[in-house]
């Protein structure tokens, strides 16, 4: 009988991590961009240099009236920021932090984990199309061609690993690492990450939410709670995501005093991998959209196939 | 009946459902949506059947990939929100649709019914097995079916090389053909699988090189 | 050395490093942020923060109401008369003051009601703070434009060795006409200069130069409502 209670326990403490992640994240880019333009970010809520800011936001956000525009198509409207923000909750419980600590082990998981990221893009197409608003429209028919690119080089890419690793469960995946690894599957890494970056929309990828050109993209209708949502789904995206690069290419737990202190190492990659994303915001310029094709499927494609065929021929001729 | 019968009949029920709904809304985008939940729930028959592997594969790529793109279509075309009454048939159609899905059903049922015998022990399928399966049983026909896709991907190239001889770049990015009115939707529509066979084509020695 | 670096840099790639480097740099670098309302800003002395206004010196003249582009000034006076200081003396009128008002939410600090006061009744002072929740607790009436004249900085010093001041020069200077010199004339010249300067004693044989002896301003503007002056146009008789 202590099953259920075991369940209920683990989809707590994802629940928890979920709301607290993209917290944390979402604070260190309010500090670390503030910082990179030389400003200083939040410094009054909560006391110490601001940190509550995000949750005074999210106070306002609850404040705030919900407005489902008159022309919209009303369920489709309303479903959508859910749409969007389950599938990383249900991601993030499929990532170990150590070789125990894993709230939903699963033998597939990586797999499991692309597969579940790929269902949040109909969230935003349905934010865009139902919105009844020409600059949603167009930033859903843009979100839906990037993330549709991308798709293709970060499966590629992970099945890299996969190969490697002889696995697909994430679990696995990072028991398999070896340090080699960080060189042998470099270009993956790379590749990987670049799809993640333009999977969650972010700049220098954020050609779906341009603001100087289609005001906000998908969630220009939105207000209040469901806006919060989709900025949360946003955050979450990179928790899910800087998670995922730091179990399938850096190690996950592996580090000092990895008995102990794994999911410490697996939260600190991923932490690391999160400022990475943040910096990238900061110092580079929006992508337009045929640069961005052109880079999915004339750098990355080819890319992610050559490290395929790479780690396929090691796999191979050391078996 | 254990708790993977119920969770089968439910996913069952929902897909069926949402597969009925698909089909009878005249929302066109909400027949799409439909559809991604019946999907979803075909998934949830394969996970619980224990198939997980193929079950993540069907949410990859049929929600993740196919419904998305059948919505990034509609968009670039007209999908007005709100019933749209050109989607509707008449009478004469929906009875014989209903007499061929009759049919159908009791076909379906009559081969499937006598091989349901007492439960069986469900035996998660490695995914191993399934690779070997594939590639090494199976292998000719995904092959023919891999060359089939390939020839698709080429005639929608020509076509769409055809159908804007005169006109802009066939790699015309999507956004600008986004901007675009109303616009042909024929060629948009054969536009994006161009975008990724132009994309690909060159793909492969580039990939070999690297 | 940019310039000379681009021709040889090849494609995006020493770009997008030096996007990051430079992110980076300025990342450890201290920040450029004022945390106003703890730290109190640093604002030059002529800033032009609220206009206040020394009523002494007003003689309701309205040329600021006047001037001043949005209309924003609001003047009410009425005169009063002084009875005759002397028996058989002559009566004289003087302007008084009942309202002086600046509305802030729309005056739009163009200074221009400050340059045209004839009589330095209007003043920058820096400071900026008052906001209010009730727009039309922004129109500042006469009592609360002068409680910002403690705040108005001293006018700058002089450079030295620069020439005097106009209103001095026009004192040292030989009045027009000066063959025949009347002393009433010079008398009232004297005068002035000391409202503007009242520090400085100009030497004058005239009877307001005892007058003019008092220091500050408010003592000027004093000794021009009192009835002491009028002998210098009885002079001029
Ligand atoms: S500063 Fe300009 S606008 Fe303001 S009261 Fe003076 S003249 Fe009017
Ligand atoms: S403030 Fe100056 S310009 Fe305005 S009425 Fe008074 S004296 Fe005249």
């Amino acid at each position: 009988m202590s099953q259920p209670i075991e369940v209920t326990l683990r989809a707590l403490a994802v629940l928890v991590a979920f709301l607290v992640l993209p917290l944390l994240v979402g604070q260190t880019e309010h500090k670390v961009m503030a910082h990179m333009q030389g400003r200083l970010g939040p410094m009054y809520a909560g006391g110490f240099h601001g940190w509550a800011q995000l949750v005074a936001d999210g106070v306002k956000f609850v404040q705030k009236e919900d407005i489902t525009p008159a022309a919209a198509d009303r369920w489709v409207f309303r479903v959508a920021p859910a749409v969007a923000l389950v599938p990383y909750l249900v991601a993030l419980a499929a990532i170990p932090l150590s070789p125990h600590l894993v709230a939903a082990a699963a033998p597939g998981s990586a797999v499991f984990v692309l597969a579940v990221t790929a269902v949040g893009i109909l969230g935003t197409l349905m934010a865009g199309w139902a919105s009844a608003n020409k600059y949603s429209l167009l930033g859903a028919m843009r979100a839906a061609a990037q993330l549709l690119s991308y798709e293709l080089p970060m499966v590629l890419a992970v099945a890299s690993v996969c190969l490697a690793a002889g696995s697909l469960s994430l679990t696995g995946i990072a028991g398999a690492w070896s340090p080699w690894w960080l060189l042998w599957q470099l270009p993956g890494a790379v590749v990987f990450l670049v799809s993640a970056v333009a999977e969650l929309q972010r700049p220098p990828f954020d050609m779906p939410v341009a603001d100087s050109e289609i005001v906000f993209g998908a969630y220009t209708e939105y207000t209040g709670l469901r806006f919060a949502f989709f900025l949360l789904s946003e955050y979450a995206g990179i928790v899910v995501m800087s998670l995922l690069f730091a179990v399938l290419y850096l190690g996950g737990w592996h580090g000092a005093f990895s008995d102990v202190l794994g999911w410490l190492w697996t939260l600190l990659k991923g932490f690391a991998v999160a400022v990475l994303v943040i910096w990238l915001r900061v110092a580079w310029p929006r992508l337009r959209e045929d640069q961005l094709q052109r880079l999915a499927w004339l750098v990355l494609v080819p890319l992610a196939l050559g490290q395929l065929a790479l780690t396929g021929l090691w796999v191979v001729t050391t078996a | 009946m254990t708790a993977l019968d119920v969770a089968f009949a439910a996913a069952g029920v929902v897909a069926s459902a949402s597969g009925l709904l698909a089909v009878t809304t005249r929302h066109v985008v909400h027949a799409a949506l439909w559809l991604v939940v019946c999907l979803g729930s075909v998934a949830g028959c394969y996970l619980v059947l224990g198939a997980e592997f193929v079950a993540l594969v069907q949410l990859l790529v049929y929600v993740g990939a196919v419904v998305v793109l059948v919505l990034f279509a509609l968009m670039l075309t007209r999908a007005p929100i709100g019933p749209n009454p050109d989607i509707s048939t008449s009478p004469l159609h929906r009875v014989l649709a209903a007499f061929l899905a009759a049919g159908v059903t009791t076909l379906v049922a009559a081969a499937l019914l006598p091989l349901a015998g007492p439960a069986r022990r469900r035996a998660g399928t490695a995914t191993g097995d399934l690779a070997s399966a594939l590639f090494g049983t199976w292998v000719w026909p995904f092959e023919i079916l891999s060359v089939l896709l390939l020839l698709a991907l080429v005639a929608a190239l020509a076509v769409s090389r055809m159908a804007d001889r005169q006109g802009p770049d066939a790699a015309q990015t999507l956004a600008e053909s986004a901007g675009d009115p109303v616009g042909k939707p024929l060629a948009e529509m054969a536009g994006r699988p161009t975008a990724q066979s132009a994309g690909e084509l060159p793909a492969q020695p580039a990939g070999e090189r690297a | 050395m940019t310039q000379a670096s681009r021709p040889s840099s090849r494609g995006a790639v020493p770009g997008i490093l030096k996007g990051l480097a430079t992110t980076a740099k300025t990342l450890v670098r201290p920040t450029h942020t004022a945390e106003y309302p703890d730290v109190p800003p640093h604002l030059p002395p002529r800033s032009r923060g609220v206009i206040a206004l020394l009523e002494e010196n007003c003689t309701s003249c309205m040329l600021c109401a006047r001037e001043c582009p949005d209309w924003c000034i609001y003047i009410d006076s009425h005169k009063e008369t002084i009875p005759a200081a002397a028996p058989g003396g002559r009566e004289r009128q003087r302007n008084v003051l009942d309202r002086f008002a600046i509305d802030f939410s729309l005056c739009m600090y163009c200074g221009i009601c400050i340059e045209v006061c004839p009589f330095d009744a209007l003043h920058w002072s820096p400071e900026f703070e008052y906001s209010e929740l009730d727009i039309r607790d922004l129109l500042h009436e006469k009592g609360r434009l002068g409680q910002w004249m403690p705040t108005v900085p001293p006018p700058p010093a002089l450079d030295e060795r620069s020439a005097d001041p106009a209103e001095i020069a026009a004192t040292t200077r030989p009045a027009r006409g000066a063959s025949k010199l009347v002393t009433g004339e010079r008398a009232t010249a004297g005068a002035r200069a000391e409202r503007a300067r009242p520090t400085r004693s100009v030497g004058d044989d005239s009877p307001s130069g005892a007058a003019g002896a008092t220091p500050g301003e408010a003592a000027a503007a004093e000794a021009q409502a009192r009835p002491t002056p009028p002998p210098e146009g009885e002079d001029q008789k």
